[in-house]
């Protein structure tokens, strides 16, 4: 075991359920001091309720994290939503939420965190991004085009931070068992999952895993996207 | 420590186990308690000290011989029983202009990197439908990715990998064998040893050259690999299908 000094602090937005609340407890577990950024509690070692568009919200989390916890080594934003709607329906408060959230989101935490990493030439940032991104979906543009930005974003700072020492990647799940999917998504039926070669939902648990995976153990891995779809995109 | 969760009870095949990035994987593999059958062409002294030091068996036999592939897998499938998991890593390399490039040779390359892959999971495949589960990692390469000039042959092998990890990625993960693979950048390995006499130089030469185009600014280490073979062939990811993980300090971004 480490000693607690020595021990690593971790950022989770939307830590407070589903993909964000496994990557919080896998990180836990493994020794990190993980902050979580959610609208409700979650249950980490310090809870900061706020949103992931608000600059100020995000800004405070982070001071505060760095006070209680120490240097941010590790950020991973998951914090997220998914709805369906056809392209021409998309109001342009859906629109522009869908983006705010997903790569306002991002883009936020790590404009938050970054300067410290570039300060201490280390750190590793995780953006989920999604398997929608990369094969589309009937009635997913809005949603599509936020994380297909991520992924654009991911490979474009992973570029410029690398030989400062800090490594950006991401992990794009395909339709995972959470929340975010109501219980009556037609992700979740029979006729769909039979269509995935893993004829199955990914669970957050997989997921956070890929991310663990990324932190810890991928030190050559950089600007790279992890499929963890059950096959849905291949 | 939360590393990759292994398979500890059937037998993990390696190819190409006794240098490079096979060693690696053996050792990371090991680590992790997993129990090995070692695989090079031929059996050897360096065979008998990597088993010596991660424990297992020396499987020998050339990938690009059926009859030689066969006679081990069911040597090791009787003596140590099942192969739950397979590392195809086994790969042969020559650089040259491709009209220059001698027929025989060419296709050398072409058969011990992409046929030698066809023969060891047709091979194993009995063992993992046996067991009702399996894992297969196959090692392709950047070069398969983005092609690379006097490597037609090798870049078209590891190319051909790409596809059929995909495709047995969709076709076996039904019954619970879950496929993918690994496209390494430049790796400090004897490999090397071949691209920089190509060019002409030394090794360390040719690798900081490589590192000039790499954003991570060096090449990778072999370990740095095996951690990336490890978490593909994790017993609790199941949802990772024919996907092919880029290790490469960011020089390649999100081609595959």
């Amino acid at each position: 075991m480490t000693s607690p000094a020595s021990r690593r602090v971790a950022i989770v937005t939307g830590a407070a359920s589903g993909i964000g609340a496994s990557v919080a407890a896998s990180l836990r577990s493994s020794g990190y001091r993980v902050a979580g950024i959610d609208l409700v509690e979650s249950d980490t070692d310090l809870s900061c309720i706020g949103d992931v568009t608000d600059v100020g919200a995000v800004n405070d989390a982070v001071a505060r994290a760095t006070e209680e916890l120490g240097p941010i080594d590790t950020v991973v934003s998951v914090a997220g939503y998914y709805e369906m709607v056809p392209f021409s329906e998309i109001t342009e408060a859906q629109w522009t939420r869908m983006l705010r959230v997903h790569l306002g989101g991002l883009t936020n935490v790590v404009r938050a965190t970054l300067p410290g990493m570039l300060e201490r030439s280390q750190g590793t940032i995780v953006a989920v991004s999604s398997e929608l991104a990369i094969g589309g979906g009937d009635t997913d543009a809005h949603y599509a085009a936020a994380k297909g930005a991520i992924i654009g974003f991911v490979r474009s700072l992973a570029v410029e931070v690398a030989p400062k020492g800090i490594r950006v990647n991401s992990v794009a799940p395909g339709p995972c068992d959470t929340p975010l999917l109501a219980p009556d998504s037609p992700w979740r039926e029979r006729e769909y999952l039979d269509t995935l070669p893993a004829r199955r939902l990914a669970s957050p648990d997989e997921v956070a895993t890929a991310v663990q995976f990324l932190v810890d153990d991928g030190s050559f891995v950089v600007g790279e996207v992890i499929s963890v779809n059950s096959g849905a995109v291949i | 420590m939360n590393g990759a969760v292994l398979d500890t009870d059937s037998t993990t095949l390696i190819t190409g186990a006794t240098q490079g990035i096979g060693a690696a994987i053996a050792r990371r593999f090991a680590q992790a308690g997993a129990k090995l059958a070692i695989n090079d062409r031929v059996a050897s002294p360096a065979m008998d000290a990597m088993v010596k030091e991660v424990g297992g068996v020396g499987a020998p036999a050339d990938v690009a011989d059926r009859a030689q592939v066969n006679r081990m897998v069911s040597s090791l499938v009787e003596t140590s029983g099942p192969i739950g998991t397979l590392i195809c890593n086994a790969a042969y390399m020559t650089m040259a202009p491709f009209t220059d490039h001698p027929i025989d040779d060419w296709w050398k390359v072409v058969d011990t990197n992409l046929t030698g892959a066809f023969h060891l999971v047709q091979e194993v495949l009995p063992s993992m439908r046996a067991l009702g589960t399996g894992r297969i990692v196959i090692v392709s390469s950047y070069w398969g990715v983005i092609g690379w000039p006097n490597a037609t042959a090798y870049a078209a092998s590891k190319a051909g990998l790409v596809a059929l990890i995909k495709t047995l990625g969709r076709e076996l993960a039904p019954e619970g064998i879950i496929v993918n693979g690994i496209a390494p950048g430049v790796t400090s390995t004897p490999q090397l040893e071949v691209d920089a006499g190509a060019a002409g130089v030394s090794v360390s030469e040719i690798e900081a050259v490589y590192a000039e185009n790499i954003p991570a600014g060096r090449v990778a280490q072999p370990d740095e690999i095996a951690a990336g073979v490890a978490f593909l062939a994790d017993r609790r990811m199941g949802a990772m299908v024919g996907t092919i993980l880029q290790v490469n300090g960011g020089e390649v971004r999100g081609r595959v």
